[in-house]
């Protein structure tokens, strides 16, 4: 129990008064004659034992009614089950208004749904409590609580996914660093399978963490496109997500133009393979689309390929053997032609065109390498040898992991890195010039002998050579944007859903309770909103002892009248 | 004549502040006597004495016809006393008597002076022979029962010289008094009774058994009926050094209790053994304390 105005408690002192006024009045009782005392005597001696009575029930009644007054004066909370105000409470709703939430069920937006929970949520609060709310984003919205019920109302389906483990974890920590009595975390989200399968939320003691369940507790059909990907003139197209055995069609379009249609088998990781026309040379952006179902978001996915005419390379001295062999695999596949645009090798002076080159075999060459180097105006150079480790590269994917045993330090200013081992430059494009920090042999590096050599070799003389970047993929609203350097487009970033998002399947409550611990409560509409500050919830119990007062002043009254 | 007019029928207290005892005697026994119609204790003697002026109140067979018709006058016949009443009053002077709930009343004692004096003026006039006898721990005043000129005045002064007593032993004064009251008679008894019972009710019960005529007024003033005071008091008994606290509200009902119990118990008492008992508070008029013998 608790009291709104404690300080009022210092008024219990009171509750002594009526004893010391009976203690008081003993003291000098005034003395007057009276003759027939032995009639008084007599009817105290018979009314002894009652007057004893009467004395000790009033003295307990007047004590008690000062008590209860006082008590009343404090404004107690005592717990109740429902209805009542909570006490201080620091909340955290999670609204997870990723893409998943924009499915529709049985005709209401899961969303919908959502929001109204949450708004209820907000709506609870009083001004003692602390609250915040975290939408997709993963973003902790402080403020005032119209703020936050604006902010709860005015969320619509974001295109990014929520980490729900890592959100509820973040919530808890948040709360329970708050000295308030009450600290709870309202989670309201679709509960994916796929949000929960991989995190766990290491929740505080004490933080009560309530998940809605959700609608109907089954699995919505939905298909989404996981992913578009172009290779070799055709779009690969995935698919996530189910909706029974049926197969699924997919209509590829380059703008408003349908190029291609095929059907997908179901099943999850499910792929089909559509060709696209031959086009031009340039950058072309096309459209995988699935019909419309229960999430439409997931329904279409952009994709983005470049048609360029193939490099003109050529092997120079010291390429080795197994550039040559990767050149050799290029030409066959008319990937490049033979040609001196670009050449592969040792540096040397006095060449000219784009170089892709690695350093002297011979240390002792080092030095007029980077002569060689700064007279073709290239600003990095071969350092000293550096440590053996593992390529690293987001721009070339086809490398990523492959050991580097040998190596040299890449020193110099500007261009770009686009490769890195121990987080020290490794591929350095410099203007016209790749440098390379090791040899593309096999006693320098892994790298020959493994898979994507042929296709770091493809990606090196078609594209990092001439400066344009890869596609990549991010996150976002299905779109397609390009990096541009001067006049000429390098690259292009295709936007589109996380593929989880499409997997509607709700977790089990045994995936939850192992990826939110087996304290979280997954709740019922009805039940969730009857748990909501439960554990804090409060009744100002003043009212009822103002009752408890009357009657005891009356029952007071009543004893001193009747008793008289 | 109204009653408003009319002393015995006052507040006893403003009765007392028209003047001494003689007068405010004097005052009730008109009232009383006009307010009846016929005289009280008469005697039954047969032999004529002589005339008196007709007051109110005295018997119509006693009027003299044959002066009414020769003068339109108005005179009764007296008798010769023969076997006219021996009337011994007894007032209780003890220091309880002395008392009063409230400054506007008389005390108890002052209330019995004045309704003896009254009483005795009564029972003179008629011719009975009346005496008194005040006491406290001892008997203080004795006044043989004479019915001879004068002697309404020795009974008052009997009653003026006697002091407020300390303590009350009455049965002893009781006792001793059965032996002054060889002839049979009226005794009346004005007290508060505030002693013991049993013993008391011995001696009066005597008396009865001597073949006198035993009245008690048992006085009480209404202070002492119904308990009132401060929230919390310590009373103290004027006779003995005992006292109680209490507090007045709470022991009302049992103490108005107590006391009608006690009256009963007198009441009972004396009506068992023949004795006239009345219980008097002092603020009831004197007239109809006076009634109440008729």
């Amino acid at each position: 129990m608790s009291f709104l105005h404690p300080l009022a408690l210092l008024g219990l002192a009171a509750a002594a008064i009526p004893a010391l006024l009976h203690l008081l009045q003993r003291r000098t009782p005034p003395q007057l004659d009276f003759p027939p005392l032995r009639y008084l005597s007599e009817a105290e001696r018979q009314s002894a034992r009652r007057l004893k009575l009467r004395h000790l029930l009033l003295l307990l009644l007047r004590t008690a009614l000062i008590v209860v007054i006082v008590l009343a004066a404090a404004r107690p909370l005592v717990p109740v089950r429902g209805g009542g105000e909570h006490e201080p409470t620091a909340l955290v709703v999670i609204l997870d208004n990723s893409p998943s939430s924009g499915a529709v069920i049985d005709g209401r937006s899961v969303l919908d749904r959502l929001r109204v929970a949450a708004r209820a949520s907000i709506a609870r609060t009083s001004a003692a409590d602390r609250v915040w709310l975290v939408l997709a984003d993963g973003v902790v919205r402080g403020g005032s609580r119209e703020a936050l019920l604006a902010g709860a109302d005015s969320a619509t389906p974001d295109w990014r996914r929520l980490d729900l483990a890592l959100a509820i974890e973040r919530a808890a920590r948040l709360v329970h660093a708050e000295p308030l009595p009450g600290r709870e975390v309202h989670v309201l989200s679709d509960l994916q399978r796929t949000a929960l399968a991989a995190g766990h939320a290491d929740v505080p003691r004490g933080v009560s963490v309530l998940a809605l369940a959700p609608a109907g507790g089954r699995a919505a059909a939905n298909r989404g496109v996981a992913s578009a990907t172009v290779a070799e003139g055709a779009v690969v197209v995935t698919i996530a997500g189910s909706d029974g055995d049926a197969p699924a069609p997919v209509t590829v379009r380059l703008g408003t133009r349908d190029v291609g249609r095929a059907l997908v088998a179901s099943g999850e990781g499910a792929a089909v393979s559509v060709t696209l026309p031959q086009e031009r040379t340039g950058w072309w952006v096309g459209e995988a689309a699935l019909e419309p179902d229960e999430l439409r978001a997931d329904d279409r996915r952009p994709f983005v390929w470049r048609v360029a005419p193939p490099a003109r390379v050529g092997a120079g001295p010291g390429a080795g053997p197994f550039v040559g062999t990767a050149l050799s695999v290029l030409r066959d596949a008319r990937r490049i032609v033979e040609g001196r645009d670009v050449v592969v090798g040792d540096v040397s002076a006095g060449s000219s065109g784009r170089w892709i080159v690695q350093p002297p075999a011979d240390p002792a060459l080092v030095g007029q390498a980077n002569r060689a180097l700064a007279a073709r105006g290239a600003s990095w150079r071969w350092a000293t040898a550096g440590t053996p480790g593992p390529l690293a590269s987001r721009d070339i994917e086809a490398i990523a992991g492959a050991q580097v045993t040998r190596r040299y330090r890449l020193e110099g200013t500007g261009g770009d890195v686009l490769a890195t081992v121990n987080a020290e430059p490794w591929l350095v494009r410099d203007g016209d010039i790749v440098l390379l920090g090791s040899r593309l042999d096999t006693a320098w590096t892994a790298l020959p002998s493994a898979p994507g050599f042929v296709p770091f070799i493809d990606a090196l003389v078609n594209r990092v050579v001439a400066g344009a970047a890869a596609v990549v993929t991010a996150e976002g609203a299905p779109r397609v944007e390009f990096r541009v350097r001067g006049a000429d487009t390098v690259g292009a970033t295709v936007y589109g859903l996380d593929a989880r998002e499409s997997d509607l399947t709700p977790a089990t409550p045994e995936v939850v309770a192992a990826a939110l611990g087996p304290t979280v409560q997954v709740l019922s509409d009805a039940a969730f909103a009857a748990q909501r500050f439960a554990g804090t919830r409060r009744a100002d119990a003043s009212a009822m002892l103002l009752a408890l007062a009357l009657l005891l002043a009356a029952t007071e009254l009543g004893v001193a009248t009747l008793t008289r | 004549m109204p009653t408003a007019t009319r002393v015995d029928l006052l507040d006893p207290a403003e009765v007392a502040r028209l003047g001494g005892i003689e007068i405010v005697a004097e005052g009730v026994v008109e009232g009383f006597l006009a307010g009846l119609h016929r005289s009280p204790f008469r005697g039954f003697s047969v032999e004529f004495t002589e005339h008196r002026a007709y007051q109110p109140g005295d018997e119509l067979r006693y009027l003299d016809w044959r002066i009414l018709a020769r003068s339109d006058r108005l005179f009764v016949k007296q008798f010769e006393e023969e076997t006219n009443l021996r009337a011994m009053i007894l007032v209780d002077a003890s220091r309880s008597m002395a008392w009063r709930g409230a400054p506007e009343r008389l005390t108890k004692r002052a209330y019995a002076d004045r309704l003896a004096a009254a009483l005795a003026l009564i029972l003179l006039r008629q011719r009975d022979a009346t005496g008194l006898v005040t006491f406290d721990e001892e008997v203080r005043q004795v006044i043989p029962a004479r019915v001879k000129a004068g002697q309404w005045s020795r009974f008052v002064r009997g009653l003026l010289d006697t002091p407020d007593g300390s303590g009350t032993a009455a049965h002893a004064a009781l006792q001793r008094l059965t032996a002054l009251l060889a002839r049979r008679g009226l005794v009346v008894l004005l007290s508060d009774l505030l002693f013991d019972r049993e013993l008391a009710l011995a001696a009066l019960r005597y008396l009865r058994h001597r073949g006198h005529q035993v009245i008690v007024f048992h006085l009480m003033d209404p202070a002492e009926v119904e308990l009132t005071g401060p929230p919390e008091v310590r009373f103290t008994d004027p006779e003995s050094p005992a006292s109680v606290v209490v507090r007045p509200r709470e022991l009302a009902r049992a103490y108005a209790e107590t006391v009608q119990r006690e009256v009963a118990a007198w009441r009972t008492a004396c009506r068992r053994h023949g004795i006239a008992y009345h219980h008097v508070q002092t603020d009831l008029p004197f007239g109809m304390a006076l009634r109440l013998l008729t």
